[in-house]
């Protein structure tokens, strides 16, 4: 990344320290004490004592401090005289009333949302500015930022987060992340906040604009394009019409999840293994192998509900050449065929010859609707296969125990797809070229995962085999025999293999999806791996300690250290 | 014409005249010197630097600054003025001296702040 010099204080006005805050505040109790104290000292001089004449001014200002502070040593430096404890015993009681005042008006001051606001936001801009790590801008942290925000907390990447609800970004700090994670309350069209949140700083790597309103996130990714063109962006959006405008800057990577969805219910359809192998991948670490889950038979389909979403779909399933039928509330202008009603109506459901048809998909705006029509639905045709939008997360477990077939989740949708874009370019490079190789291509690496990983995903990883990071494997990738499957050996015993399997192979911009054991491997290769993070170690051991690697490649025990290699004559060849 | 204008200049002069009041006279002599006026002096400044507290202009800040170094020169010279008293047991025409030359330099001080007052006044005089 470039040394950019933040021009921040050029373009927008600087924000004035609280202490300022503080002192303007603080004027009129201070006045009033400084005005309390003197005109007690004033009088305390002037009042005649004991000897006729008043005290000095040093004295009196003694007597004052310890008087008016509740501290109290008695009267010194002489026993006084009656017009002098007459006068004591007003300023006791004035400066009592000026300390409380005082100190009150500091308590209310620090108690004041404006001030706690001031502070926060000092705070905050303090800690963006000190980041020295990479660091991605999250604007809006609802659901999909805060299951996004899990993910990449544990692959170790750091976050600044902007939402506009202040409950969500105190719950920053009661979410158990391990780096300390900035938080803003504020409006994030607003390019000043998102200077504030560290859209100049140096070490920006990416903006994810994830807030619920299209709109919003346009105004992010128009100025995330204009002010930082050199970095990344991720949009969520739900309409076509904003997708093409936020394309117009830049060139933002866009996802919409119903969008998706469709592509997702696609390859279910036409390759169910291959959906199984990317809804694993796309878990995330220590997600579990998905079940097969029950592939949807050709035929008709019902949809219910024929907003964004349901029009999606309908698409989709067009597109795969399926008969549909579709039930909606209102009448539709560019779709003749839709049966008008409130489909929990039986006599509708009737209409829509439910009988007869293989899928059943519950797409409204509301889960209340939507688990009303799954049950409406089951009661009419059981074996009937159901997809089910679930718009609120409070809802899942009703969802999951309806034991519906697909639920899509627009939240988890996108963070998923963000995840496989941003923790590793290769996964999502694979995921992109897995669909052309099949569903028995799919099934097998399937098994081999499993075989190899059991059934709980470990973490992904990408090696390269470049002089920097396989300094020990320089000679065996010259000799141009260096096959994948010798480098997969066990440290321990080399004729059985470490627990992780190759995903991807890219070399020179052209990747093999799955290499074998007998694939050659070059310099400068790049792998993508999936396994066991003990294999991942093991691997690393191979890379880096010349002893591992001449032991797993070439069956040779050669000592660790020089002098021994010295000693015994035995040293690898370089 | 703003209440808060009236009193700002007034306490801006009135401290500026003190101080002048306590200062004028022979540096060495008691007599010419009187310490309620060095004390009323002390006591204004301090008001005065409250007062301008919180300003965030650029003619606010060297006011605060003028007025801080207004008042660290009084506080010196009572802090003096006490040595005198209380540790010497009498005040000596050196201590005297000191007491007075301090109490000159934070004149200097107001001084500066009272044509700063002059400068805002002649630059703003719409407002």
């Amino acid at each position: 990344m470039t040394a950019r010099r933040r021009h921040f204080s050029a373009r927008y006005a600087e924000q004035s320290p609280t202490i300022f805050l503080i002192l303007r505040r603080m004027r009129v109790p201070l006045i009033f004490l400084i005005v309390i104290f003197s005109v007690s000292v004033l009088g305390l001089t002037l009042i005649p004592g004991q000897r006729g004449t008043g005290m000095s001014f040093f004295d009196a200002f003694y007597f004052m401090s310890y008087t008016a502070t509740t501290i109290g040593y008695g009267e010194l430096p002489e026993p006084f005289s009656g017009g002098q404890r007459l006068w004591v015993m007003a300023t006791i009681y004035l400066t009592v009333v000026g300390w409380a005042y005082t100190i009150g008006s500091l308590l209310a001051l620090i108690q004041d949302r404006t001030f706690r606001q001031a502070l926060a936001l000092r705070r905050f801009s303090r800690t963006v500015n000190r980041l020295r790590e990479p660091f991605l801008l999250l604007a809006g942290y609802g659901q999909t930022g805060q299951i996004l925000g899990r993910a990449l907390d544990s692959l170790g990447r750091r976050m600044v987060v902007l939402d506009l609800s202040a409950e969500r970004v105190d719950a920053l700090d009661i979410d158990s992340y391990h780096a300390d994670v900035p938080g803003l309350v504020g409006d994030a069209t607003d390019p000043h906040t998102l200077d504030l949140a560290g859209l100049e700083h140096p070490r920006c790597e990416g903006v994810l604009a994830l807030t619920d309103s299209d709109e919003v996130n346009l105004v992010v990714a128009m100025t995330a394009a204009l002010i930082r063109p050199d970095i990344p962006v991720v949009v969520r959006t739900l309409s076509p019409a904003i997708e093409h405008r936020m394309r117009s800057f830049g060139s933002p990577t866009v996802v919409n999840p119903f969008d998706r969805f469709g592509d997702h219910v696609r390859l279910a359809l036409h390759a169910p293994a291959s959906y199984q192998l990317m809804s694993w991948l796309v878990g995330g670490p220590g997600a579990e192998l998905p079940a097969p889950g029950r592939p949807p038979a050709a035929g008709r389909w019902v949809v219910c509900g024929y907003g964004r979403f349901g029009r999606k779909f309908v698409e989709d399933l067009r597109a795969d050449g399926l008969e549909v039928t579709i039930i909606d509330a209102a009448e539709q202008e560019d779709e003749p065929g839709v049966i008008v009603g409130d489909a929990a109506d039986p006599a509708v459901l009737r209409q829509a010859r439910l009988a007869d048809a293989v899928g059943f998909v519950a797409g409204t705006d509301n889960d209340a609707t939507n688990l009303s029509l799954i049950a409406a639905a089951r009661r009419l045709h059981r074996g009937l296969f159901i997809a089910a939008r679930q718009n609120r997360r409070a809802s899942a477990p009703l969802f999951a125990a309806l034991e519906i077939d697909w639920v899509l989740v627009a939240a988890e949708v996108v963070a998923r797809e963000i995840y496989a874009q941003l923790s590793t370019p290769l996964l999502w490079r694979f995921l992109q070229d897995m669909p052309g190789r099949g569903n028995e291509w799919a099934d097998r690496l399937l098994d081999r995962l499993q075989a190899h990983c059991g059934s709980r995903l470990g973490s992904v990883w990408k090696m390269t085999l470049s002089d920097a990071e396989a300094p020990a494997l320089g000679p065996w990738l010259r000799g141009g025999d260096a096959l994948l499957g010798d480098l997969l050996r066990s440290p321990h015993n080399r004729d059985e293999q470490v627990a992780a399997v190759p995903l991807l192979l890219l070399r020179d911009g052209e990747t093999i999806l799955g290499p074998e054991d007998d694939v050659r491997l070059a310099a400068g290769d790049q792998l993508l791996f999936v396994g066991h993070p003990v294999a991942r170690r093991a691997l690393i051991d191979i890379m880096l300690n010349r002893a591992t690697s001449e032991y797993v490649l070439h069956d040779r025990t050669v000592p660790a250290g020089w002098l021994w290699q010295r000693l015994s004559r035995r040293i690898p060849d370089s | 014409m703003s209440l808060e204008k009236v009193v700002f200049g007034f306490f801006v002069l009135l401290a500026a005249t003190l101080n002048f009041g306590f200062f004028i006279g022979d540096l060495s002599d008691p007599a010419l010197h009187n310490v309620y006026e060095l004390f009323a002096a002390v006591v204004v400044s301090l008001i005065t630097t409250v007062l301008k507290f919180g300003d965030r202009t650029q003619i606010g800040a060297v006011h605060l600054a003028t007025s801080l170094v207004a008042d660290l020169q009084l506080i010196a010279a009572a802090l003096m003025w006490a040595w005198g008293t209380q540790i010497e047991g009498g005040l000596t025409p050196g201590t005297m001296a000191a007491v007075v030359s301090l109490s000159g330099g934070a004149l200097l001080a107001n001084l500066v702040s009272v044509v700063l007052l002059v400068i805002e006044t002649t630059t703003f005089h719409r407002r």
